[in-house]
């Protein structure tokens, strides 16, 4: 009973463990500023952000600054840009195709905003 | 409301006075004002600290920047029309800010949503609360708010009997009334419908559920010994709301329900709620052929509306009325409604008609001039009534309640020290008979409080409350609370609170599951059929009085990059006065003053963890040593598991699906004295089997979470307490006890449902 228990934390404290091990890739952290807007976009740029060989994704509304950290033997900084971009947010070097950008929902039109 | 905006200003940072500052480090606070509807630059917007110091208005471009001192903490910015909005000053980056225009509240923190797991617990926050969310409460897909607990470690959720189908909740080990209910702040389920209460508020209503251990705030009462659960219904001015939301569920065993919210902003000022809950069981289920049914047949219809108005110059009010109608008839598979109950005769039944109104209003208001100046005043009324019949055993009670409060709230020199101060008033009165037996009584309690927050820096605060109140039965008392927090980083908090708890058992009401049982009710070991009036106010009992101590811990992690958070809570109640339910002699349950010690301890252990991204582990363990003297003799309380470990698994997809898991091992309870039908003799004492209990859920939604199906099973391991019931054979005899519940009472249950959630018009965000 109790044993089952005990198991899911061994197996957890293994994964953990193995994770660690795997930390001496190469493992890298960036930042780049990505245009959005709302919470919505928040949603839609750290889904983007998360490739294979992305770790973790956080991007802050207010500065627009996309913070990730991933395995660089396994993807680049520009990679993860082409995926974002390609959802419509313009991301670091790489800007979003203007029809790409067409296709965001309302609130995150970023290129209204300031125009008028 | 008013409590709401309360809240949120002791929350915030403010700025010291300017005068008291000595060192002179400036700082440029610099970014863009846009509306948040619009998203078109706001030309004009003041912005300020707060002492008034430091003023910009901002240019064509919604640009501003603004030199101010390093220990300016917020800046404030306001716009006619718009709502005067808090900013933290303490970043270097070019700030973005989204303005909403005004519905009349004055302030408000600019809010910051992140992906948020279902249940959180933050390590800000004076006294250690879960917040149950949305997400969480959906695993749980019908329901009302007992069952909505069944994916939280820190209640124990359990039958109160064979017959009734009323749950009852545990916290700390101590019994659902020693928790105190509140629906946004006023006290909800109090006196009869302490149990049964749970029923009648049903899981659609309810945007989020908090929950906090130990002691609470003076400002809500001198009750809530074990701690609080406050419910927040979805409100209709906010943006976050549905317009519409229609939920149906279906299950195997026969149970249906549907509900339907609606949400509704006439303008700024004015909105309004609407909330129905209908429930029927129409199917008879006997999976244990004990003759008898699971669950009552019978109807619970549930009826409320709201209406919210923001005045101007900071005044908002609310009120509120809802209603309850339930009638139900269960007992032994042939029983039909009004069949007289006589042995032999009959078929053994359970009926139960409960009719409850309750209604409420708060007024609250802002200073505009000085926000940090507010007062609120709250009322509410209830009106109970229920009928219920146990075999041969009648039980009707009625209640009549009103209560008022009135909180002030100011600060002295600056923020970080906040005064709140006020009086309530109570009035309750009690109508039952059972058996034979009447009573009746009427409970007038006035009392006044004060509360004082201590802030120093964001790693250190405190809270000492105090009240006084004045009981027309039971004379003056006293109630002295205090809550420590320590965080010496934004990941880890120690918090530690004390007080005192009182509270007027309803001892009849509360324990009514023991009438589905040949038992004989005593108090002070006098048989009730030997009582024929009781003079009314002449309560029997010593009122409730236990003192409360408990510290946690919780702690914040990343561990390969995702987030976590462990905590450990120990809790310790004592208590001075207890109406003791002594069950240990079979056939009889007697009622009297505790003589001796009666207390219980609690730890808890929780782990919250997502090892990969969008897989949501919880790891719970925790330990109860309940005790408690029983005619001399100092007993682990009967019924109560000692031990219980919880593991929840949550995995979600990007195209929407949810897939929720939840395995439970519970611990093995102490019996009291029984008889046993195998051995055919009385056992003296007895272990119950430990058990495990396995809960699934599978929700796929559709077009942004406008609409959501889902499938479920509970007890998928169709483990069922054998036997459930005591002499069922022949309910009418001596032996009869549908009352010594320690397992499931209802087998595996499959059921499907949907959720149609319309999304309102105007979804910023």
């Amino acid at each position: 009973m109790k044993n089952i228990f005990l198991t899911i934390i061994a197996v957890l404290i293994v994964g953990i463990v193995s994770v660690k091990a795997q930390n001496k890739a190469k493992i890298q952290t960036d930042t780049i500023h990505v245009s959005g807007i709302c919470d919505m976009c928040e949603k839609r740029i750290v889904d983007a952000a998360y490739i294979k060989g992305v770790k973790r994704a956080d991007w802050d509304k207010n500065t627009g600054i996309l913070k990730v950290v991933y395995n660089s033997q396994k993807t680049s900084i520009s990679e993860i840009e082409k995926n974002i971009a390609a959802t419509g947010h313009d991301a670091g070097k790489t800007k979003a195709n203007i029809n790409d950008y067409k296709k965001l929902p309302e609130c995150c039109a970023y290129k209204e905003v300031g125009i008028h | 409301m008013g409590i709401v905006l309360l809240l949120t200003i002791v929350d915030m940072s403010w700025a010291q006075n300017a005068d008291t500052v000595v060192t002179n480090n400036n700082k440029n606070v610099k970014g863009y004002i846009y509306d948040a509807v619009s998203h078109e630059p706001m030309i004009g917007v003041t912005v300020q600290s707060l002492n008034n110091t430091y003023v910009w208005v901002t240019d064509f471009h919604g640009y501003f920047n603004l030199e101010v001192p390093d220990t300016v903490k917020s800046l404030k910015l306001s716009y006619l029309g718009y709502e005067t909005t808090l900013i933290d000053a303490t970043a270097n980056d070019t700030l973005r800010i989204y303005l909403n225009e005004s519905k009349g509240i004055n302030l408000k923190e600019a809010t910051i949503v992140g992906r948020q797991s279902n249940t959180t617990i933050s390590t800000l926050g004076i006294a250690k609360t879960e917040k149950i969310g949305l997400g969480e409460l959906m695993k749980a897909a019908c329901c009302n708010l007992s069952e909505s607990f069944e994916t939280t470690p820190s209640v124990d959720v359990g039958f109160t009997d064979a017959v009734s189908g009323y749950k009852q909740i545990q916290m700390l080990g101590l019994a659902g009334t020693y928790t105190s209910f509140t629906r946004e702040n006023i006290p909800d389920i109090r006196g009869l419908a302490a149990i049964t209460g749970l029923t009648f508020t049903p899981g659609t209503f309810v945007e989020s559920i908090q929950l906090s251990k130990g002691a609470g705030s003076v400002v809500n009462g001198f009750e809530g010994t074990a701690g609080q659960i406050n419910v927040e219904w979805f409100k209709p001015f906010e943006d976050k709301s549905p317009q519409f939301i229609i939920n149906g569920y279906q299950s195997v065993q026969g149970r249906s329900e549907g509900n339907f919210v609606a949400n509704h902003s006439f303008n700024k000022r004015l909105s309004t709620s609407v909330l129905l809950h209908g429930r029927g069981d129409f199917k008879k289920v006997d999976m244990n052929n004990d003759k008898f049914l699971d669950n009552p047949l019978g109807s619970v219809f549930v009826g409320a509306n709201r209406w919210f108005y923001f005045g101007e110059n900071g005044w908002e009010i609310q009120g509120g009325v809802k209603a309850i109608a339930l009638n139900t008839h269960g007992g032994q598979f042939n029983h039909k409604k009004g069949d007289e109950q006589l042995s032999g005769n009959s078929p053994w039944g359970y009926q139960n008609k409960t009719d409850r109104i309750e209604t409420w209003a708060k007024i609250g208001k802002v200073n505009l001039e000085t926000p940090y100046k507010s007062m609120g005043l709250q009322l509410s009324g209830i009106y109970h009534d229920q009928s219920n019949q146990f075999g041969a055993t009648p039980y009707n009670g009625n209640q009549r309640s009103f209560y008022t409060n009135y909180i002030y709230q100011s600060i002295i020199n600056n923020t970080n020290h906040i005064i709140k101060m006020g009086a309530s008033a109570i009035f309750d009165q009690y109508y039952e008979s059972f058996k034979t037996v009447n009573f009746s009584r009427t409970e007038i309690v006035p009392g006044v409080f004060t509360e004082y927050s201590w802030k120093h820096t964001e790693k250190f605060n405190l809270v000492a409350g105090l009240r006084a109140d004045y009981n027309n039965l039971f004379g003056t008392f006293v109630t002295p609370r205090l809550h420590i927090r320590y965080a010496p980083t934004q990941n880890t908090a120690f918090r530690a609170s004390a007080g005192r708890a009182q509270r007027t058992a309803n001892f009849i009401a509360e324990n009514m599951g023991l009438m589905a049982s040949s038992r004989s009710f005593l108090i002070n070991s006098r048989n009730f059929s030997s009582i024929t009036e009781y003079p009314r106010n002449n309560y029997p009992f010593a009122p409730e009085v236990a003192w409360n101590m408990g510290v946690n811990f919780t702690q914040k992690f990343m561990l390969n990059y995702r987030d976590g958070t462990f905590g450990l809570d120990y809790y310790y109640t004592d208590f001075t006065n207890q109406v003791v339910v002594d069950i240990e002699k079979f056939r009889e349950v007697n009622f009297y003053n505790l003589n001796g010690k009666s207390y219980s301890h609690s730890i808890q252990a929780q782990l919250d963890y997502e090892p990969i991204r969008f897989f949501d582990v919880r790891l719970a363990y925790r330990f109860y040593d309940v005790k408690t003297t029983y005619s001399g003799q100092l007993l682990e309380k009967p019924l109560i598991a000692s031990y219980r470990a919880f593991l929840n698994l949550g995995f979600s997809t990007h195209n929407h699906w949810k897939f929720d898991y939840t395995v439970q091992w519970m611990g093995s309870k102490r019996l009291p004295q029984h008889y046993d039908d195998h051995l055919k003799k009385v056992v003296v004492s007895g272990k119950s089997p430990s058990f495990w209990l396995m809960n699934t859920q599978i929700n796929k939604s559709f077009n942004n979470d406008a609409f959501s199906i889902y499938v479920g099973a509970e007890n998928l391991l169709n483990v069922m307490q054998h036997p459930l019931i005591i002499g069922a054979s022949d309910p009418f005899g001596n032996n009869f006890d549908a009352s010594l519940i320690w397992g499931s009472a209802m087998g595996r249950n499959i059921y499907a449902g949907f959720r149609i959630n319309i999304a309102p018009k105007n979804k910023n965000n």
